[in-house]
């Protein structure tokens, strides 16, 4: 008997091609999108450069300083001479123009006051872009002029040249646990993972409230049968098909990301360890999803109410932003999505490499999670059949 | 008796739906099951089918009593709900197939019943198509062929042919006929439509007001009540003949001494609908 509930179960799944696309399709468009687009955020240096249109007139200094900002790994720079600013900016599309007096150094010397270096973007520029050309372009001239400096002064300034190679950060969590700062795609596949397991909700709900309203739960009630293998029928083809998801996800991770331009996923941790993690967010996703089915009249209902907490769920889980972008009092929040407990779970083993007691406190999270949408929907199952 | 209920009680929200309801139902027969919307008709069926439960009273199905012998009840019973209780995105073969496992049945014997299911409600053209293209005629067929899957002794009809067309309607009741015919199968059968009811059923019963108000067989059910219908110049009225032939008389006689004027009088056709509506009052229900 339980073969046939299964193919039931599997053949409504793979019949339902609007389930099919959320489960597959939705996830695996994100993780390319989200994984190419988010390729800058993570890494240190720009894959598209920003320009720089650099208006002066040409002499030593200026062509050192355009050199300069060249060999840095975020700008690409032009030296030009009088041009309209909106020429540059909108139909050269320049990021940013900046007008520098041919005499700067000389001016920065002699301690020239009314000095200026001006500055020209869209209004709609990124400040953290603009921080980054005010940082790069202060450390070009300083350095500049100090090499002088200790030349005349015959002082070696070797570390001074290498400085900015010399400087670097590490991350510092409130947990104490060295964490590692995931790339794009180390963040994408994990995330968007979590996120289509939760949409598992809208092919269980479909089949779960047709049955109530059609009758056909009715009719199985009146059928000498057990209630057991109609349960472990009606999740196991689920759980089945989150684990297949998965699967799907880390290829397209491995092998399609890195066909399209990003970078490859690369998975640190124990497969056995992914497995735990991944049947613990299924179970929660299916228990989740029949607590919204139970609460749901219509299928249209059941897929708004569902859509709109799951989207709530991944935008305070660090799904949509990562969670190390966020303010700490936004972090602090992301503790209570059952989305974040899948991610974070995942990222431990994806990234850091973690072994079953860094990721036991999620499957605990996520599996008391699951028990309490059960039982919720347990008893509201109960109450209307009374 | 197939079936015998004594006292059946049962209320939702402190709102009795059914009080001290007792009816017996005789093995092989064909029962209607008559009642205005609201009287408890789909109660009574649902606690018969055991998908809810009784407050109290005592019933038995062949024998067998429905909280004790659940399960024995179950297995020779089958529902056929209003509502087209299969799943659109299968075919006709593979919702039997499913039924039919849910049945405990399995290999050869499986391919059998569900052959003979198909064969009895002519499915064969339909049976790798998907049920949500199908007309409502057919969406009937295949809801009353799961429900023929465990070969029941006793099926309920819950208004099996709600909205479809007269050809359907007729292949459906003479699928039912059959069946109690070659079968002895005992069928319950609730349905609006009066005519159906006159066709197939050999007892009826008529649900009121939480309680069975009259049950017998259908011939003497339909001879119970004769009208007489007398049209005057500015009314009309109605007097059953059967039971008080004198007061038919007393009217006359008091016409004739008011000196109504007399149009026209009927014998009113001795048809379920009027026996119906004259013991249920033709007031609208919920």
């Amino acid at each position: 008997m339980f073969n046939y509930i299964l193919k039931k179960e599997f053949l409504l799944i793979i019949r339902d091609i609007h389930a099919l696309l959320v489960l597959f399709i939705m996830p695996a468009v994100f993780i390319l999108i989200m994984s190419l687009a988010l390729k800058n955020t993570y890494s240190d240096s720009f894959e598209t450069k920003l320009k720089v249109a650099v208006i002066t007139e040409e002499n030593i200094d200026t062509t050192t300083f355009v050199k300069d900002l060249n060999k840095s790994s975020y700008f690409s720079a032009d030296l030009l001479f009088e041009e309209s600013l909106k020429t540059l900016i909108y139909d050269k599309n320049y990021d940013f123009v900046i007008k520098i007096d041919k005499d700067f150094k000389n001016k920065i010397n002699t301690n020239e006051e009314d000095f200026q270096i001006q500055s020209y973007s869209k209004a709609d520029t990124n400040k953290e872009y603009f921080s980054i050309l005010k940082n790069s372009i202060v450390e070009i001239i300083s350095k500049n002029i100090m090499k002088e400096y200790f030349i005349k002064s015959k002082i070696d300034g070797k570390v001074l040249s290498q400085l900015s190679q010399k400087i670097n950060n590490s991350y510092i969590y409130k947990d104490d646990k060295t964490k590692t700062k995931p790339n794009s795609v180390q963040q994408s596949v994990p995330a968007w993972l979590v996120f289509s397991m939760f949409f598992i909700l809208i092919p269980i709900s479909n089949t779960f409230i047709n049955e109530k309203n059609f009758g056909t739960i009715s009719r199985i009630r009146s059928i000498n049968v057990s209630l057991f293998p109609i349960l472990l029928g009606k999740i196991l083809p689920y759980f089945i098909i989150n684990q297949i998801q998965v699967i799907i996800m880390i290829l397209i991770g491995i092998y399609i990301v890195p066909l399209c331009g990003g970078d490859s996923l690369v998975i640190n941790g124990n497969y056995l360890l992914i497995f735990c993690m991944s049947s613990a967010i299924s179970i929660c996703a299916i228990c989740f999803a029949l607590l919204i089915a139970n609460i749901s009249k219509t299928t249209e209902e059941a897929t708004s109410i569902g859509g709109v907490i799951n989207i709530i769920f991944a935008a305070l889980g660090g799904i949509m932003v990562p969670k190390f972008v966020m303010p700490e009092f936004m972090q602090n929040i992301t503790s209570y999505s059952p989305m974040s407990w899948g991610l974070e779970g995942l990222l431990e083993i994806f990234i850091r490499g973690g072994d079953f007691s860094n990721i036991k406190i999620y499957l605990l999270y996520l599996l008391i999670f699951a028990t309490i949408s059960l039982l919720l929907a347990y008893i509201l199952l109960k109450k209307g059949r009374n | 008796m197939s079936i015998i209920i004594k006292d059946l009680n049962k209320s939702y929200n402190n709102q009795h739906i059914l009080e001290n309801l007792s009816l017996q139902i005789n093995t092989g027969s064909v029962f209607g099951l008559l009642g205005p919307n609201g009287a408890g008709k789909t109660t009574l069926v649902s606690i018969l089918n055991q998908l809810i439960k009784k407050d109290s009273g005592n019933i038995e199905i062949y024998g067998f009593d429905l909280e004790k012998n659940s399960n024995e009840i179950k297995k020779i019973s089958s529902y056929i709900p209003q509502t087209y209780a299969f799943y659109p995105n299968l075919t006709s073969y593979e919702n039997l197939e499913f039924f039919g496992a849910l049945y405990g049945l399995s290999g050869e014997k499986l391919k059998q019943q569900i052959n003979y299911c198909i064969e009895v409600t002519s499915l064969e053209k339909y049976i790798h198509k998907k049920a949500f293209a199908y007309s409502g005629g057919v969406k009937r067929r295949l809801n009353i062929a799961i429900g023929l899957l465990n070969s029941p002794k006793i099926i309920y009809f819950d208004e099996p042919t709600v909205g479809i067309d007269p050809q359907s309607r007729k292949y459906i009741l003479d699928v039912i006929k059959n069946l109690n015919k070659k079968l002895d199968t005992t069928i319950i059968y609730t349905s609006h439509y009066m005519e159906e009811i006159e066709f197939l059923c050999d007892e009826i019963a008529i649900l009121d007001k939480k309680r069975i108000i009259i049950q017998d067989k259908k011939e003497n059910l339909i001879q119970k009540k004769s009208i007489i219908s007398i049209q005057l110049e500015n009314r009309t009225l109605e007097v059953d003949v059967l039971n008080s032939y004198d007061n038919f008389l007393n009217i006359m006689s008091e016409l004739k001494n008011k000196n109504e004027k007399i149009i026209n009088i009927n014998f009113v056709d001795k048809n379920l609908e009027n026996m119906f509506l004259s013991l249920t009052k033709e007031e609208l229900r919920d």
